[in-house]
């Protein structure tokens, strides 16, 4: 069953400063299943932000349509939950408070909330820093709380955009694993915006290579679950998909 | 040496005990000065009193009950004034912050009324509203908003737009955006201002007392020049220096530490 879908999607806009049109986004279609995973890789300036910016409704769209469960998207809202590469925790609420910030939108009891939010801190790990502020925790332990922030609001797609970019390698590496894991246990529909051509076979069940503002080819990724870095890293499947990839976006 | 070392370590850690010890310290040397300046017979004590003699003059005074009256009716003046302040002040800010519209629209006009000082106004504003309390007010009420309407424009525009995005997309309304994540995130810049503002209002409240006073301590001061009194001018002098520093130490910092710097958006030094 399908639940995102993105139809002949177009983003121009005007630059006042070159005094002209200019085009972002030319033509994109694009349909997610519901619990798939879809990495979208492309070298910059190929669209894929402004696409993630269009679907969470931060940006209008000037062409196409863009629709979730039959829906069309206009403005943001909470049945399509953002992870960015900034993190955005709010610095003045407690990690727990952050992650309980979307049932608490949504009217949920205190007690309720924090219940839900302690659930989703367990599932990643971070149980013990419920009560610490975001400027307490390191890069990885910031981003953790950002995904389970979203996951916590329960959204019909989790939109990430680049999310592991300004961690160091290492915690990178432990943050790719950590969201398969979680992927597998909650299935959530995501869309994943890298530029990083290993971390998006890595995670996905299919990737998206954009170019020019417009989808280049799209590859399956069939590699069994759990995928972690040990095994995948000597997998010839992985190095093949890799490599195939990293071509197509080298020659985009 | 030892014992210099170790009244020095006293020092120290009464200080941390008292912190109040380390603000009255550097004093001692400086009232001595003024004391042995003023008795040496240098100039004539009704021209350049001894600190004693101020002393004498304020106890003078509080027993009477005209400074305790005169300090009520500055301080309610000032805190008057900088509560429409920032009733004006901070809505103000965050709506020319937040609207870029409003940002082209008045950051112009805010930048040209804020150059024509509070004082500058007191002309027209003796013609309009007369020597009274309505002058006062206008007075530090404008003295105090500017501070606070820039620094929380300042504040709104220092907010990550992710930030706000991300409310968003958590489901929050753009009223709800505002009151969770606009006005937190603008707090420490609006508390700087507040700080500005009331220290710009305590200045100016005495020159417009000056002028237009019939009570309050900088009537008392110009009232005392009339009298030639030396004393009193000078006790009014160390009462506001004493009174401001009262309020920044003792109000003002610890907000400021109390938010900005427990969310690590200010670093403390």
């Amino acid at each position: 069953m399908k639940t995102l879908s993105l139809k002949n999607l177009q983003k121009t806009y005007f630059d006042p400063y070159a005094g002209s049109q200019v085009t972002a986004v030319h033509d994109v279609s694009l349909d997610v299943e519901q619990g798939e995973f879809v990495s979208v890789v492309g070298p910059s300036g190929c669209g894929k932000t402004t696409i993630l910016n269009m679907i969470a409704g931060f940006i209008p769209y000037s062409g196409g349509e863009i629709l979730l469960d039959g829906i069309a998207v206009n403005g943001p809202g909470p049945d399509r939950g953002v992870v960015f590469q900034s993190f955005a925790l709010f610095p003045w609420k407690t990690v727990l408070d952050n992650v309980s910030f979307g049932p608490k939108i949504r009217g949920v009891p205190k007690a309720e909330r924090d219940r839900i939010a302690r659930e989703y801190l367990e599932l990643a790990g971070l149980s013990h820093a419920a009560d610490r502020y975001p400027n307490e925790l390191s890069g990885g332990m910031q981003q953790r709380v950002g995904v389970v922030r979203a996951l916590a609001n329960n959204p019909a797609v989790l939109l990430m955009d680049e999310p592991f970019a300004s961690v160091d390698a290492q915690t990178r590496m432990t943050l790719q694993e950590e969201l398969t894991r979680i992927w597998q246990q909650r299935k959530p529909t995501v869309i994943f915006i890298t530029h990083d051509v290993p971390e998006a076979v890595f995670l996905a069940n299919r990737v998206v290579v954009l170019s020019k503002g417009r989808v280049l080819d799209q590859i399956k990724v069939d590699l069994p679950r759990p995928r972690v870095w040990d095994d995948l890293m000597q997998d010839e499947t992985f190095k093949r998909l890799s490599s195939q990839v990293l071509q197509m976006v080298r020659s985009a | 040496m030892n014992l210099v070392l170790k009244s020095w370590g006293a020092y120290v850690r009464a200080t941390k005990r008292w912190p109040i010890i380390a603000t009255i310290v550097p004093f001692i040397p400086v009232v001595a000065l003024w004391s042995v300046v003023a008795n040496s017979g240098m100039f004539p004590r009704a021209f350049f009193p001894a600190p004693v003699d101020v002393a004498r003059t304020f106890f003078a005074l509080m027993y009477k009950g005209i400074l305790p009256d005169y300090l009520q009716d500055s301080l309610i003046r000032l805190l008057t004034g900088a509560a429409i302040g920032v009733v004006l002040g901070i809505p103000l800010g965050l709506l020319i912050g937040s609207s870029k519209w409003a940002h082209r629209a008045c950051w112009p006009i805010l930048l040209f009324f804020q150059a024509i000082g509070d004082i500058a106004w007191l002309p027209i504003l003796l013609i309009w509203f007369g020597f009274g309390l309505t002058t006062m007010t206008f007075v530090i009420v404008y003295t105090v908003l500017f501070p606070i309407v820039l620094n929380t424009v300042l504040g709104v525009e220092s907010v990550h737009r992710d930030l706000a995005r991300a409310a968003q997309s958590l489901g929050a309304s753009r009223m709800r955006v505002l009151w969770e994540v606009t006005l937190p995130g603008a707090l420490p810049n609006i508390i700087t201002g507040l700080r500005n503002g009331l220290g710009y209002g305590w200045r100016a409240l005495i020159a417009v007392e000056i002028i237009v006073g019939t009570s309050g301590i900088g009537f008392m001061m110009f009232d005392a020049r009339r009298a030639g009194s030396t004393v009193e001018i000078i006790l009014g002098m160390i009462v506001l220096g004493i009174l401001w520093y009262i309020v920044d130490a003792w109000i003002l910092a610890p907000i400021e530490r109390a938010t900005g710097q427990r969310w690590g958006l200010v670093t403390s030094s």
